[in-house]
């Protein structure tokens, strides 16, 4: 059980997609389900209401509320996300893609806790941990309860996928 | 992939510890072969160079006060405890009983021991005032160049 449900937050950076092979290989240790999330920080989302964007149909409901590039920019990342999340479900791990609007700590660790979540992971760059900078990731680190593996990237190697 | 042949475990033997024990035994099945068993003091009678290694350095060992001497011998002896679980789980197993700065030391130990992750305990006490004070979990996430898998407290 230690590692049956992953929580995998991704932000369309290289230092998210590094955790990848770490998930895969867990898979030997009880990996059982992937939730691959990206949240959507309050200066993306403005007045989006709180709600799980698991499909395509959700995105595009936004259309009545939001402007048209915005929807297209939140179905491109679904998209990005499901291909990414294709090597998961070819390895027998059950995947989920979901978009939340929040600040991160806050949903991150609801959504650890809604989805009984066994191990957050966290792709990070080197640079985001300097002492100046270590904030962001600490307090993911402290909201949520479960275990959490810290992968990180060098800053010279993130950019966007 | 080799992702977690090697893992470095970091103990203060303290139940939370015992609880990351638990999924560096797990990690077996993700491939781990070894595990380095790192335990840092920095609270002994005497001041000795940072870094000094209190298994292997006899002669440190001996100009110790007495009571050191006990405290270190007790410590090493839970060590090897934690070792002979590891190996009865078929795992090669190494042990450090190192003096210094803890994060430090168990960076240097993984550096050293070129780890492919560290895996700890972080007590909560020390997430929270990590702002002001900084802590032994967040220094090393800081600082190691490998993955770092935080167990945390979970009555929190």
């Amino acid at each position: 059980m230690l590692f049956e449900k992953v929580l995998y937050p991704f932000d369309m950076r290289k230092a998210s997609l590094n955790v990848k092979p770490y998930i895969l290989k867990l898979k030997e240790a009880g990996c059982r389900e992937v939730h691959m999330v990206y949240v959507l920080l309050p200066s993306e989302w403005g007045l989006i209401t709180k709600e799980e964007f698991d499909c395509e149909e959700k995105i595009e409901a936004l259309r009545s509320a939001m402007n048209e590039g915005f929807v297209m920019g939140l179905l491109k990342i679904f998209r990005k996300m499901k291909e990414i999340a294709k090597e998961f479900e070819e390895n027998g791990i059950k995947t989920r893609v979901v978009l939340i609007p929040g600040e991160l700590d806050e949903a991150l660790a609801w959504y650890a806790n809604k989805y009984q979540i066994n191990l957050v992971t966290l792709g990070v760059t080197s640079e985001s941990l300097s002492i100046f900078r270590v904030g962001k990731i600490l307090e993911i680190i402290k909201a949520v309860t479960q275990p959490v593996l810290v992968v990180k990237t060098p800053e010279e190697e993130d950019g966007e996928v | 992939m080799p992702l977690f042949r090697k893992t470095l475990y970091a103990t203060d033997f303290s139940p939370l510890a015992e609880v990351a024990l638990d999924y560096v035994k797990k990690l077996k099945e993700a491939g781990e072969e070894e595990v380095v068993v790192v335990h840092v003091v920095d609270d002994l009678e005497v001041e000795l160079p940072e870094g000094t290694d209190l298994i292997r350095e006899k002669e440190v060992f001996k100009i110790l006060p007495e009571v050191d001497q006990e405290y270190v011998i007790n410590l090493i002896e839970k060590l090897n405890a934690i070792k002979e679980i590891l190996e009865d789980e078929g795992l090669k197993v190494k042990i450090y009983l190192r003096y210094g700065n803890i994060p430090k030391q168990i960076v240097a130990v993984a550096d050293e021991e070129r780890v492919k992750l560290i895996v700890m305990g972080a007590h909560g006490k020390g997430l929270l005032s990590e702002l002001l004070l900084g802590s032994v979990s967040t220094d090393v996430i800081r600082e190691a160049k490998c993955p770092v898998l935080i167990v945390k407290r979970r009555e929190e």
